[in-house]
């Protein structure tokens, strides 16, 4: 039986981050693979997504507590409206990295990663291996005070 | 059995006679213990039927809409068993049906592709066109409006028999 609860990822931890350029809310091109170096939090959205909205807010409070030149937390939200989308960073008051690849599931970045349900993250060490996916919060902790020198 | 009067009969049941209707396009709100919008699961499994064309999320009504191929054989069941297949129930079916000058009218039977659809609590007209019909039989309903529905529709001695080939319809009100 399927699950909706089960996340088939093409991408495997011990991947390196896939190489692709998205827009970020200023309109400015985000080349992924430019975050190496820091540990890095991919989260995919969107803002009709409730339980995303609900993640948003941890993660703020995560990048407000931990953001730092080690971490770094990129949200790449699906909405195919961005008028939706700006007025959700703007709610959810997000000051991390907001990027937008708008073609819902179908977005290509989605697919690179398989993201079959919303929201999904995952999680880089500093040269860019995926350690982890759909980390909860302690595990993210956990790997923040790993990796701190 | 004189064959000349079974013929006559046969002929003077309009409610079992083959009407064109063809269903185009169902709109299936689905329900589960998470958000049904955030999982591509029901979308994949409704995409997976050759009978689709396609299936549009609208974010508004959270509803898939399911948009049938020409001429398909596709019944509300097997679409059922796609969202249930994805781990999901059905909360509400409206299926888009073009009808040629159907009379319908309450308790009102045809048969189509294998199924049979029932009108229910459906005053007499004449169906010419598009018209959207609800699915009000278990499993197309939430359990709730059915425990409901069992009371309200007793009547229909079909309805309570529960055969899965017989869909007890509505017509909405556009």
């Amino acid at each position: 039986m399927s699950s909706p609860f089960l996340i088939v990822g093409q991408l495997k931890t011990g991947d390196t981050i896939p190489d692709f350029i998205l827009t970020d809310h200023l309109g400015e091109s985000i080349h992924i693979p430019s975050f190496k170096g820091k540990i890095l939090l991919i989260d995919f959205w969107a803002s009709w997504c409730a339980p995303c909205r609900r993640a948003n807010k941890k993660l703020v409070g995560l990048h407000r507590d931990y953001g730092s030149a080690n971490f770094e937390i990129v949200g790449i939200s699906v909405d195919k409206d961005q008028t939706k989308w700006l007025k959700a960073i703007a709610k959810d008051q997000i000051e991390y990295t907001r990027l937008i690849d708008p073609h819902g599931f179908e977005a290509k970045s989605a697919i690179q990663f398989g993201v079959e349900a919303l929201p999904a993250s995952y999680l880089f060490d500093p040269t860019g291996k995926l350690i982890a996916i759909n980390p909860t919060e302690q595990e993210i902790k956990q790997q923040l005070n790993h990796f701190k020198k | 059995m004189n064959l000349k009067i079974l013929l006559i009969a046969i002929t003077f049941i309009p409610a079992l006679s083959n009407v064109n209707a063809q269903i185009s396009k169902a709109e299936i709100v689905a329900t589960g213990l998470t958000c049904s919008m955030c999982s591509n699961a029901i979308n994949k499994q409704l995409k997976s039927l050759t009978e689709v064309d396609s299936v549009v999320i609208d974010l508004n009504t959270n509803t898939f809409v399911v948009h049938l191929k020409k001429d398909n054989k596709v019944s509300p069941r097997i679409l059922k068993e796609r969202v249930e297949k994805a781990g999901f129930f059905v909360g509400s079916m409206i299926i888009n049906m073009s009808f040629e000058n159907v009379e319908v009218s309450d308790n009102y039977k045809f048969e189509k592709d294998g199924f049979s659809m029932v009108f229910v609590e459906t005053k007499a007209k004449t169906l010419d066109g598009e018209n959207k019909v609800k699915i009000m039989d278990k499993g197309f309903v939430t359990n709730k409006e059915f425990k409901k529905l069992s009371k309200s529709l007793s009547k229909y001695p079909t309805y309570i028999e529960g055969n899965e080939d017989d869909y007890h319809v509505k017509v909405m009100v556009p």
